[in-house]
């Protein structure tokens, strides 16, 4: 992001600037812009999510400030801000008051690492990915801190939830997207980003494909298999229905959030949604090619690049367009996935969560890893270094073999979980009960 | 060894899903429930004391306010206690109207007690929309014939208040028809859903035989494999001309519950079905217009019982021979089904305690009265 402002500030000024105030300049305006973005996206969520929701029961939703109720988030915050901060008389101030920043802090500065459109990533990191992670565990301690300053039950067992779930499903969500680092051999978002340009299957690796960017990851099997185990994490991670144990309110009020109000319970709300909403966005960038689709590239390419210093700003702008909105649309799809499951399910218990976890998920997603090695060895590997009996095939010959055993592995281990699980689930019930009726 | 220590919590009074101002004392090891100890009376409005100062039919608005879901029934459980005690007749088509409004009001307090419970388990308002969709249908039928949507007032002594209206008839046979769909969609709700699955079978198990010993009744009962309904075992009003089954599980489980709620809304159905074959034309009357509203019935008691959809729901009045009851008592079924909550609940997690208190299907205003 830092070229291309770079090059449009001195491009639009018409002189020189030098080099340290452009990056003063650019970097303040990059800052800026995550600052104000990250919270508009969640005013945004909270009214997307509302209305929908509001269609799936048969009701309109917020309607009434602003047309078609669109201000409405802004007279919540508003409300949020003039609301009493009521801090129990028992709980530890200092770390009750810390808490909701530690949660935010972190859901803000994983925006930054954000690819939002070719050349628009705010901190272009060559670990972007790893980052991200890292960061986004953080908010954990924030929850824990939560919990255990109320001096309250239910934000207790609500934090005791949340670190439980979000340690495990932490795991699973890693391993999915160590597959996909495995593929294309780096952490940059943009790296990965940009291996989904082409057409269909994540064939950067065929030559002479049309690039419509459209080469996603989701396509192959291991990318699939990936996906929708990353996804199954991020919703726990998120804590959305049906893995909302650790604010399940039928039943702990609002878990690590009951003594909080105010801007406080606000910044919990904010975190929660950027939250989601990054979990939605990663989810875009690493399976569904991010901001890759029909057009971007080339319009990218005629612009003002590092390797093409001479070409037209207007196609940077173009580009950028094309590529926010694509990648916007994919990621606001995911949240409407998410909404849609809320609207649609209740919540699991937070011991069959763990079970799902850790007997179902971390299998599937070892199992993804093989396949990924297999893909890698099939296909990044030339004819000359290949495996064995892989040596001279022919690019299309090596990627097709390395769809079928990958999809045929995939599906195998997928169909023996299953059964597998759920005869583990059959034989736990069993003895739950024995017990319990030894008990009664 | 780690040292770990049972952590008590009370959930409620001031809680979402208590479904009122209930308390639960419930003791946690982790996640686990070692004990649980239901505290009510949160909610006493001196219902008994009141009714001996108020005269027999002020007393019937008053019965409305019990269990809010079902006026209709309590309604009728009262005026049958009353027509008792003071030996009044009823003409035939206000029995047979009386029937149907309480089979209408068990189809729509099963459809929200559904709904309800799918929203204890985590689901977000949606299943309970659902639920409160023909629920709306059924109160304008309820608006229709008594004024009143929630707290109907409509039963009297000898009768019911108001014929039905001519717009009535086509309204209710118009539900009728939309009905079987909805159950179905309610039904595979439950049974084609894994999560649903996961959250029901298995969780609050109640031995028949500890639910003969706490006297259970309702679905509760029946869910847990008995076939005691008071509508067959002691046919009242006009219930014994009609065709109908008993719906009963197997395990005793919330699911079950819930299976024998969904498949009573179907039975209610059929009743309704063959009560608007048998009405009898309006020549009959709606009221015995020899029955005096402000009764002095002679000294002596009375019980009647009917099958509220939520149990058996009674009431035992005492006269001395003046226009107010001596002694005016009721057998609440979310009372009584609420006393072993403690031993369903034991073993389980804290999140099941919401879900099971929520398949018993209670309403504060009837436990605490």
């Amino acid at each position: 992001m830092y070229d291309m402002l770079a090059a449009l500030i001195n491009g639009t000024l018409g002189w020189s600037w030098p080099e340290w105030a452009l990056h003063l300049l650019s970097y303040i305006l990059i800052v800026t812009i995550v600052l104000v973005v990250a919270p508009l996206q969640m005013l945004f969520l909270t009214y997307y999510e509302r209305r929908v929701i509001a269609r799936m029961q048969d009701r309109i939703g917020p309607n009434r400030v602003g047309p078609e109720g669109i201000w409405q988030p802004i007279a919540d915050g508003v409300k949020m801000f003039t609301k009493e901060d009521i801090v129990p008389q028992a709980a530890d101030r200092i770390v009750h008051f810390l808490a909701p920043c530690v949660v935010v802090a972190p859901t803000v500065l994983m925006f930054a690492v954000v690819p939002w459109g070719p050349g628009m990533t705010p901190v272009d990191l060559p670990t972007g990915m790893l980052f991200f992670f890292a960061i986004s565990s953080i908010s954990a301690v924030g929850l824990m801190m939560a919990g255990w300053a109320s001096n309250n039950k239910f934000s207790l067992l609500g934090a005791m939830r949340a670190v439980a779930q979000m340690v495990s499903y932490e795991i699973p969500a890693v391993l999915s997207l160590i597959a996909i680092v495995m593929i294309v051999g780096s952490l940059s978002l943009n790296e990965i980003i940009a291996y989904q340009s082409g057409l269909l299957i994540s064939n950067r690796d065929l030559a002479g494909i049309p690039d419509l960017g459209l080469g996603w990851f989701v396509f192959t099997p291991v990318g699939f298999v990936a996906f929708i185990a990353f996804f199954i994490a991020a919703l726990a991670e998120g804590e959305r229905t049906p893995f909302d144990i650790p604010e399940a309110d039928s039943e702990i009020v609002a878990g690590y959030m009951t003594e909080y109000s105010g801007m406080k319970f606000g910044l919990f709300y904010l975190a929660q949604y950027v939250l989601n909403f990054l979990l939605c966005a990663i989810t875009a960038i690493l399976f569904f090619g991010g901001w890759q689709g029909p057009g971007v590239n080339w319009l990218y390419e005629q612009g003002i690049t590092p390797a093409n210093p001479t070409g037209n700003g207007l196609f940077n702008v173009l580009a950028g367009v094309l590529g926010v909105f694509y990648f916007l649309l994919k990621t606001y799809f995911f949240f409407f996935v998410m909404v849609w499951l809320r609207g649609a399910f209740p919540r699991l218990r937070i011991d069959q969560l763990m079970d799902f976890g850790w007997k179902f998920l971390i299998p599937l997603t070892l199992a993804n890893l093989f396949s990924a090695a297999l893909w890698v060895a099939f296909i990044r590997w030339g004819p000359a270094e290949g495996m064995l009996i892989t040596v001279g095939w022919s690019p299309v010959l090596r990627w097709l073999a390395a769809f079928v055993v990958t999809l045929a592995i995939n599906l195998g281990v997928y169909l023996w979980l299953t059964r597998v699980y759920a005869a583990s689930q059959a034989e736990r019930r069993r003895a739950e009960l024995e017990e319990l009726s030894a008990t009664v | 060894m780690l040292q770990t220590q049972e952590l008590q919590v009370n959930i409620g009074p001031q809680h979402p899903s208590t479904h009122g101002v209930f308390r639960m004392l419930v003791t946690v090891d982790g996640e686990t429930v070692v004990d649980l100890k239901p505290v009510f009376g949160y909610l006493h409005r001196n219902h008994e004391q009141l009714a001996e100062a108020n005269t027999y039919l002020q007393n019937m608005p008053y019965t409305d306010r019990l269990d809010y879901f079902n006026s209709m029934a309590n309604n009728h459980a009262y005026a049958m206690a009353v027509e008792r005690l003071a030996g009044i007749e009823v003409p035939e088509r206000a029995e047979y109207i009386r029937v149907l409004m309480v089979e209408l009001t068990r189809i729509l307090n099963h459809a929200s007690a559904v709904g309800f419970m799918i929203n204890d388990m985590g689901a977000w308002q949606t299943p309970l929309a659902f639920g409160m969709r023909e629920r709306e249908k059924i109160l304008d039928l309820f608006e229709m014939a008594s004024g009143a949507r929630l707290m109907c007032n409509y039963f009297r002594f000898g009768g019911v208040a108001r014929d039905l209206p001519p717009e009535f008839i086509p309204n209710l046979r118009e539900l009728l028809r939309a009905l079987p769909a909805y159950i179905d969609e309610l039904e595979r709700l439950l049974r084609d859903n894994e999560i649903l699955l996961q959250r029901a079978v298995g969780i609050g198990i109640l031995p028949p035989e500890v639910a003969l010993s706490y006297g259970v009744s309702g679905p509760v009962l029946r869910g847990s494999g008995i076939p005691y309904d008071v509508r067959k075992a002691e046919p009242y009003s006009v219930y014994d001309r009609f065709d109908f089954d008993i719906p009963v599980g197997k395990v005793g489980d919330v699911y079950d519950r819930f299976l024998v709620r969904i498949e009573e809304m179907r039975q209610s159905k059929r009743i309704i079905e063959q009560v608007l074959e048998q009405l009898p034309d309006a020549k009959g009357g709606h009221i015995n217009p020899k029955a005096r509203q402000n009764v002095r019935p002679p000294v002596g008691d009375a019980y009647a019982r009917i099958e509220s959809p939520k149990g058996e729901l009674g009431f035992y009045l005492v006269s001395d021979g003046s226009a107010k009851p001596y002694r005016y008592k009721v057998r609440a079924p979310s009372f009584i089904n609420l006393t072993p909550l403690a031993d369903m609940c034991r073993g389980y997690k804290v999140a099941d305690i919401v879900v099971i208190l929520g398949s018993i299907d209670i309403v504060m205003g009837e436990v605490d009265r």
